[in-house]
């Protein structure tokens, strides 16, 4: 069963239709993919999930319960957290207080000071930030306060993890190693996580991926494994342009 | 929704109906309502809100075109006004070559001047960065008027249009200055809304403030929206202080008053909808006029009137939406590293400060006092009064400083504070009760918070000027809040740990105590979660929320903190100035000042309080050069320190926005024997200013310059030709 449902989302900015009847799901133990060309509606979806925009339309479902009227916090307590595409790290805090921030709200007071800190050491060392535990986030390169961002997000606990470009400013060796984090928490059962990842670099996606949506224009064009959606017509038409297979596809659909 | 509201608005709506009604029953004055007053009354407040119209319609047009709400349009006024009155009144120009030359000429240099000297770099500033300077602008420009223009004469400015005649309405008419000045108001806003929605120049000004990337790429130029926007507004400005002066008198503070109810007016269409923005001032007008018409609120509210700003910018508050959170929208990466203090320095910290202290007052040591000896008791006074000013100054680090949030209502905390304390402990001064004190503050922070929080930074800043307005007009004055029993001292002294601080020196060991300790507390609370938490939240709102931290709420615990300090201070600042009429919450300038001096020595540092201290010692200072005589021009440099200082320790903000303190630790603390880390840092910078050596980036030269000169020569090739930056630059 589906971890997270969107739901027949609809999100209109004025006369702009940025998601148009989306519906997304992820499983507990995979990622899920979720790619699409710019401006396809991608991190509007993940802002509707995450509550920071409400939906014109439509509703989002964790865990079986609808959550589309619950505020950003409560999202976040029930299990829901996540990366940003254009950062939001705690510049004026070290990479080990973004982090011990982020483990101090959601393990509450059950342990005490050296226990999250371990926990918060924990999560720097996973995605390999150990050595620049102390240094100001604001004056690490963009791709460590990416990094940054991601340990603060799994210190949050979540059982949807919402990644959005993980592997922006990151060089080939970081993103792979992320990739197998990544593969190797959704194995962990005791975890049971699913990820719902938005990426340009298709052989990240296609590596990682369960299974992926394809959005373009705001609507799900496509969901299937790698091999189905890289197979796709209407995929290949939205990323590669071509009025012609757009066209035909539209033809099919309707 | 109810009659097309959202509910909040609807039940904000009908309880502010219910209270007024409730209110003009009871304080009805019992005049008889005949048509002719009612109409006179009428048409009073529609000319008083078109005044206002006309400021709140230069707010917005920059506002919606610059990001920058500007705190010194009513500065600007007040300087035009006077300018005005120079060359009209004092040097006898024709009115409208004045008005030409005041509006037309001098307002749209100086909002052009500012653009390009200030604004300009304050796009990707912090709100508090922003507010903090355009703040220090209107203090400037009230010092320089003030200088200027010398109190000590009467001014008055005439009316544009004369008074005398007008539209006969039976027992009354309608002077035609305020029939002229009611239809320019209007038509200025029309004009504006027509700029701003129809012209190619107006919705390239509302794009710049959206993307100024993409509108440039489009064709707009930036800086000169921006120049036009300020020279707009500031023309606004000045036109709205000119028509206004004759009404109020040509007096500063007064004056710059007006700003206030633009600020309602304003936040009435939502900071950026002109129609509406109008409609408010209207609005304010009138409630202004008919309630002085037709209530009476007594002695002890008698400036209850005056409050209908304030108190309506509460109600907009109250009903406006809640904010989105914003996403991608951090601005700056720092450059340097954030350290700490670490608790046992925060701990030698206060020692210091407290030896220090013991050393001045018993006078063993001698800071700025010319003739070395004990500290006499002025010079206490001044130290205490100082104190008092740097404990409330405090209260604002953990708020401005870590959580971002703005008040510039210390003062109004404070003397809450100071009545609490009387209420409690009374004629005895147990000092036992000023703990409780900082808890009983702590709701009222708490509750002006709480509204603003769910919305923009700007709101609150404007809720907490609001507040501390409605408090000197409503609260303040009333005989039971602070009864005026005589003159001279009331505040008892207070009695602590069986001594009574009824000595200067003693009171100034026991308010130095409480700084340090105040202090210490804060350098702790900064390195625990608390203080974390309000840095994440400071830094990112979206991003802390995703974590499941409850922002709104804690904005608020922030503030509740913040008023609980500041209470506690005010206690001790009241104390100081003994008359319990002093503690009045709301002088505009004081507090403004407080403000401005901790934003100015960085207010993210527990220490930046004690920047305060210039401005009573100073004071101090000056009397003592007084006294010594023959060195007037010290007391002038002086009296120019303390006047224009803060202003423009705030405009350093521009370029250095940690504030000067952070500067001078950033000096001092690679001297700190256990330092290591800010000497490598420094070492670390100093590096990157170095040139690269040849061959240590890996790159060799084969030839040296002077075999590149003598190759040159040979081939002919020469140096006028050949660009300087290399040979790279002239292919590409």
């Amino acid at each position: 069963m589906a971890l997270l449902e969107a739901e027949r989302v609809v999100m209109r900015f004025g006369g702009v239709v940025a998601l148009d009847d989306a519906s997304v799901d992820v499983g507990p133990g995979e990622v899920t993919g979720l790619i699409g060309p710019n401006g396809a509606g991608k991190t509007t979806l993940f802002n509707v999930i995450t509550g920071l925009l409400a939906p014109t339309s439509g509703t989002v479902r964790f865990d079986g319960a609808d959550i589309t009227r619950k505020s950003v916090a409560q999202r976040s307590q029930l299990g829901v957290a996540r990366t940003f595409q254009k950062l939001e790290a705690f510049n004026s805090l070290s990479a080990f207080d973004n982090v011990r921030v982020s483990v101090e709200q959601n393990h509450r007071s059950k342990w005490r000071h050296r226990r999250v800190s371990e926990v918060a050491h924990e999560m720097l060392g996973k995605v390999g930030l150990g050595d620049v535990a102390d240094v100001t986030v604001g004056t690490l390169p963009t791709g460590s306060a990416r990094l940054v961002e991601l340990a603060r997000a799994l210190a949050c606990r979540p059982r949807v993890l919402l990644l959005d470009e993980p592997s922006s400013g990151l060089n080939e060796e970081e993103t792979s190693s992320v990739g197998e984090m990544l593969l190797e928490l959704v194995a962990d059962e005791g975890n049971d996580l699913a990820v719902l990842l938005v990426e340009h670099d298709m052989s990240f996606v296609m590596g990682v991926c369960a299974r992926i949506h394809v959005l373009d224009f705001g609507k799900v064009i496509a969901v299937g494994t790698p091999l189905e959606v890289q197979s796709d017509a209407a995929v290949r038409a939205a990323y590669l342009g071509g009025d012609e297979f757009r066209g035909a596809y539209a033809g099919a659909d309707g | 929704m109810i009659l097309g509201l959202r509910l909040p608005v609807a039940l904000a709506a009908l309880a502010a109906a219910v209270a007024a009604v409730v209110i003009a029953v009871f304080n009805w004055k019992g005049a008889p309502v005949t048509g002719q007053t009612f109409l006179v009354t009428t048409y009073i407040g529609l000319f008083l809100g078109a005044l206002w119209a006309m400021y709140a319609t230069g707010l917005v047009v920059v506002y919606t075109t610059t990001g920058v709400f500007n705190f010194a349009q009513g500065a600007i006024g007040v300087f035009a006004a006077f300018l005005y009155w120079e060359l009209h009144v004092n040097r006898g120009w024709h009115s409208v070559l004045a008005l030409v030359v005041v509006v037309g000429m001098f307002a749209p240099t100086l909002g052009v001047l500012l653009d390009i000297v200030i604004m300009r770099r304050l796009r990707t500033a912090s709100l508090v960065v922003q507010l903090m300077v355009t703040v220090a602008i209107m203090v400037l420009l009230l010092s320089v008027v003030g200088d200027i223009w010398e109190a000590d004469t009467a001014r008055r400015v005439p009316y544009l249009f004369g008074i005398e005649n007008g539209i006969d309405l039976g027992p009354s008419q309608l002077p035609w200055h305020r029939l002229i000045v009611f239809l320019v108001a209007v038509a200025i806003a029309v004009a504006m809304r027509y700029l701003l929605r129809r012209t190619r120049i107006g919705t390239a000004m509302r794009a710049v403030v959206d993307n100024r990337e993409l509108a440039a790429l489009n064709g707009a130029r930036p800086n000169v929206v921006s120049s036009t926007s300020w020279a707009l507004g500031s023309m606004l400005g000045a036109l709205g202080g000119i028509l206004i002066a004759p009404e109020l008198g040509l007096d500063p503070a007064t004056l710059n008053n007006v700003v206030i109810i633009a600020f309602a007016a304003a936040a009435f269409g939502a900071l950026r909808n002109l129609p509406m923005a109008v409609v408010g001032a209207m609005l304010i007008g009138l409630l202004r006029a008919h309630t002085g018409a037709w209530l009476d609120f007594g002695p002890d509210y008698r400036f209850a009137h005056l409050a209908i700003a304030p108190l309506l910018l509460l109600f907009v508050v109250i009903a406006l939406p809640q904010a989105r959170l914003e996403v991608g929208r951090l601005a700056h990466n720092l450059r340097r590293h954030e350290r700490f203090t670490k608790w046992w320095e925060g701990l030698i910290g206060c020692g210091v400060i407290i030896l220090v202290a013991v050393a001045l007052s018993g006078g063993w040591l001698d800071f700025g006092v010319w003739d070395p000896g004990a500290w006499g008791s002025r010079e206490l006074n001044s130290a205490n009064e100082a104190m008092a000013l740097a404990l409330i100054g405090l209260s604002l680090v953990p708020l401005i400083g870590w959580a971002g949030q703005i008040n510039f209502a210390p003062l109004a905390f404070a003397g809450f504070g100071a009545f609490v304390y009387l209420k409690l402990a009374g004629d005895t001064g147990n000092g036992y009760w000023i703990p409780l004190v900082g808890l009983l503050c702590a709701p009222l922070g708490a509750l002006v918070a709480l509204p603003a929080a769910r919305l923009r930074g700007l709101y609150l800043a404007l809720m907490t000027m609001a507040f501390a307005q409605a408090m000197s007009l409503i609260f303040f004055p009333h005989s039971w809040v602070l009864p005026t029993i005589g003159v001279g001292r009331q505040f008892p002294h207070i009695e602590m740990f069986g001594v009574t601080f009824d000595d200067r020196r003693g009171f100034f060991l026991l308010i130095v105590s409480v700084f340090a300790v105040f202090v210490f507390g804060l350098v702790l609370l900064r390195r625990s979660r608390y203080g974390r938490r309000w840095m994440a939240v400071n830094d990112s709102q979206a991003a802390s929320a995703t974590l499941g931290i409850p922002v709104v709420w804690t904005k608020v615990v922030v503030y509740a903190l913040s008023a609980a300090m500041a209470g506690i201070a005010g206690v001790f600042w009241a104390t100081v100035s003994g008359n319990v009429d002093s503690v009045q919450g709301f002088d505009l300038l004081i507090g403004f000042n407080i403000v401005l001096l901790v934003a100015a020595a960085g207010v993210s540092i527990p220490v930046a309080g004690i920047f305060l201290i210039f401005i009573p010692l100073f004071t101090g200072l000056g009397h003592r050069l007084e006294d010594t005589g023959n060195v007037d021009f010290l007391v002038t440099l002086l009296d120019i320190t303390t006047t224009y200082g803060p202003g423009m320790l705030v405009l350093g903000m521009v370029f250095n926005p940690r504030g000067a303190i952070f500067e001078m630790g950033r000096g001092f603390s690679p001297m700190l024997p256990w330092r290591g880390d800010a000497r490598a840092e420094i070492a670390a910078e100093n590096a990157q200013k170095r040139e690269p050596e040849i061959g240590e980036l890996g790159i060799e030269r084969p030839f040296t310059p002077e075999e590149v000169v003598a190759l040159d020569r040979r081939l002919g090739i020469l140096d006028d030709v050949v660009p300087k930056e290399g040979y790279g630059a002239a292919r590409s």
